[in-house]
């Protein structure tokens, strides 16, 4: 074999090198958060070595939220053999969320991910990002899971060192170039390259958001009454209230939530847990009489000042279930919202506005809903909920009003309209997953919201009318993506609600090469008005494939069948 | 295609199958996301029209080349069907490391429970890593 040599020049380059690595690296470590929790300590030095400064490898050069860091537990667990009661699990995970999570300003632009929403959003238009990083990370997964995570450089080159030690096949998969460097293109580095130096520049471990709120942090101060409004897809606004009260060491939390449809009056009550990590991300759990199969999660963020919270609770086997929520503390009255946003001119009806802590036994002369619109008569007046007979002049101009409630502003507009002119379905499109048979059925919720198209006449444009939800037909419609297609009639079926129920999962012996219950379909809205006239939407649904492999850091119910929605409570299903 | 004349059965079975919406849709008005009934490109077949395919949102949903949710046109006419027909080439070779069990390192044991997924899919497990 021969001796290898180095020539003396090259060798003192590289003894150079070294010394300027190693100066490098000192800098880096210097810039790492310690880890003073003697439980972390214990449980995770086996692998991980903490030096004289307190910085144990690789956990203090990242921050994460909760979910980021519960799931790196679980990889320690099923892969690296560590073996950890879930209490100290807990306990690790509440304390680097704590110390080594992400501030409220680094979360807001990618909380869909912890909200689990089915979402329109994009790394390049968010974060001005590089199309080619983009690649490389969602060929896999979503980029909310990377946004959501602050590491030093080193660590981002770890983390994709650790990708390819786990997932070999990622080199080829979104590690790689796909098609060659345009010819004008003044970037030629490997994508993976450019990720390293992109996510290290856009996302570092010491940034003013955190060094701002990790001075500031501390257990928010949550105990009271707050007035809960919210939207639930597919079945419209929700008023009530939650009472949040503080354990002794105010970090855990019990609540008792109460709301209704203001649609239907259908009324809710839930009982409650929650924890609030880094001092701002509110994760809890709720139930209807204690059954866990009416169990919704909950994930908001208290805004700084403590009045308020909001977020989305969720449920269903892909999230899909749930509403949007806003918490605002109520120690004096707080108007929430009317219901419905919209009257047409000539008409009469009944508007209700809801709150909490209202004046009681107001009269018509103490709600103003703007010029045009005549308070006839208030039929109910007590704490949560106004209700007042209304008519709609026929001359009334189309636009929305403010609204005024015994002299405080009611949140939302009441519209008056002259004609419905288009109905827009949500989501404009939907994803469904087939289940039932080995894997749990992913649902797809539709509503329809009505638009007037306002006094020019022209739809879309920016004088258009938002008219609110309103009750439709719905049904399905063929998506015509080869000839004679016939998903229709094999992917499931929409119901009454709105709510897409999947068909079964697993290969169909009575379909041409016994292609699965997938295919593309239109939701069909049809709106009928008092006239008879039809005004029809639509969206478009994929019915797809199930995953065979969760990476949410809680199991999804497996179990087939219907899961109970937000708000039964055993009478609907 | 008003302006086009089918002249061989393939044309006319184009046209036959182009017919069929254009009554469901008459006299009605769609979302933005439908076409119009009055837009002529309303009768063609969406999936082989070269214009925008059909909106995916990308936010938390994965989509890639060929494709596990969406094909590249964004439907879900070009997927391997039955999924189960492919899905252990998947574990073998990691093709959809994010969807589909590897049998690398989380879970190595994965198809043990069945021999041909196509007859035994029940028996697949979802996968927790």
């Amino acid at each position: 074999m021969k001796p290898l040599t180095i020539q003396a020049p090259a060798a003192l380059a590289a003894v150079l090198l070294m010394a300027a690595a190693g100066q490098a690296q000192e800098a880096e470590e210097t810039t790492g958060i310690p880890v003073t929790d003697q439980l972390v300590i214990d449980t995770c030095v086996r692998c991980h070595a903490v030096d004289d400064d307190g910085m144990m490898t690789r956990v203090s050069y990242m921050r994460k939220t909760p979910e980021g860091w519960q799931q790196s537990i679980r990889r320690m667990v099923t892969l690296n053999e560590v073996e950890l009661e879930p209490e100290i699990a807990r306990d690790i995970v509440r304390y680097l969320s704590d110390h080594h999570g992400i501030a409220p300003e680094e979360l807001r632009p990618a909380r869909f991910e912890v909200e689990r929403r089915l979402i329109d959003w994009s790394y390049e238009a968010s974060h001005e990002g590089d199309e080619d990083v983009d690649r490389v990370c969602s060929s896999c997964h979503s980029m909310g899971r990377v946004v959501t995570q602050r590491r030093t450089r080193e660590e981002w080159d770890l983390l994709m060192a650790t990708h390819r030690g786990y997932y070999p096949l990622s080199d080829t998969q979104g590690f790689r170039r796909f098609g060659p460097p345009a010819p004008d293109a003044t970037d030629t580095r490997h994508p993976m390259d450019k990720a390293v130096a992109e996510l290290s520049g856009k996302f570092p471990l010491t940034t003013a958001e955190w060094s701002s709120w990790s001075a500031t942090m501390r257990p928010p101060r949550l105990a009271g009454t707050w007035a809960l409004k919210g939207h639930d897809p597919g079945r419209g606004p929700i008023y009530g209230t939650v009472e949040i009260t503080e354990d002794a060491d105010a970090a855990n939390f019990t609540t008792r939530v109460r709301y209704g449809y203001a649609r239907t009056g259908e009324q809710v009550e839930r009982e409650g847990r929650a924890i609030v990590y880094t001092g701002y991300q509110w994760r809890g759990r709720s139930f209807v009489g204690g059954d866990e199969d009416t169990s919704l999660r909950e994930v908001m963020m208290v805004e700084r000042g403590w009045n308020e919270i909001n977020g989305r609770w969720f449920a269903g086997a892909y999230d899909e279930f749930g509403p949007d929520v806003t918490l605002l503390r109520a120690d004096g009255p707080v108007v929430l919202g009317l219901h419905p946003v919209a009257l047409r001119s000539g008409d009469s009806g009944t508007v209700t506005v809801h709150g909490v802590n209202l004046p009681t036994g107001l009269g018509a002369a103490d709600l103003d809903l703007g010029p045009g619109v005549e308070v006839v008569s208030v039929t109910r007046s007590d704490s949560e909920v106004v209700a007042a007979q209304v008519t709609a002049s026929g001359d009334a101009a189309a636009g929305a009003r403010d609204v005024f409630l015994a002299g405080r502003p009611v949140p939302g507009q009441l519209t008056v309209y002259e004609t419905v002119d288009r109905i827009l379905v949500t989501p404009e499109a939907g994803m469904s997953r087939l289940g039932g048979g080995a894997f749990p059925k992913g649902y797809a919720q539709f509503e329809a919201t009505a638009y007037s198209n306002g006094p020019d006449g022209e739809p879309e444009t920016d004088d258009d009318l938002d008219l609110g939800f309103v009750d439709v037909e719905w049904s399905m419609e063929e998506y015509s993506a080869v000839f004679d297609d016939d998903d229709i009639g094999y992917v499931g079926t929409l119901g009454a609600d709105g709510l897409f129920d999947p068909a079964l999962d697993g290969p169909n012996p009575d379909r041409q090469g016994l292609r699965n219950n997938v295919g593309d379909v239109w939701t069909v809205a049809t709106w009928r008005g008092p006239d008879g006239e039809e005004v029809r939407g639509r969206a478009h649904l994929i019915v797809t494939v199930p995953l065979y492999m969760r990476w949410e850091p809680w199991r999804v119910q497996m179990v087939p069948g219907v899961p109970r929605r937000t708000s039964d409570t055993g009478s609907e299903r | 295609m008003d302006h086009l004349k089918a002249i061989n059965q393939k044309a006319r079975r184009i046209q036959a199958h182009v017919g069929a919406p254009v009554a469901a849709n008459d006299g009605t008005a769609d979302a933005p996301a439908s076409a119009a009934a009055s837009d002529p490109d309303a009768l063609d077949v969406v999936g082989l029209e070269s214009r925008q395919g059909p909106h995916i949102p990308l936010g938390c949903s994965l989509v890639f080349a060929p494709g596990w949710e969406v094909d590249s046109t964004g439907g879900t006419a070009g997927l391997c069907q039955p999924v189960e027909r492919d899905l252990f080439d998947c574990h073998l070779a990691c093709f959809w490391p994010a969807h589909v069990p590897d049998q690398l390192n989380h879970a190595p044991d994965w198809t043990g429970k069945c021999a041909a997924a196509q007859k035994d899919w029940r028996k697949i497990d979802l996968i927790f890593p």
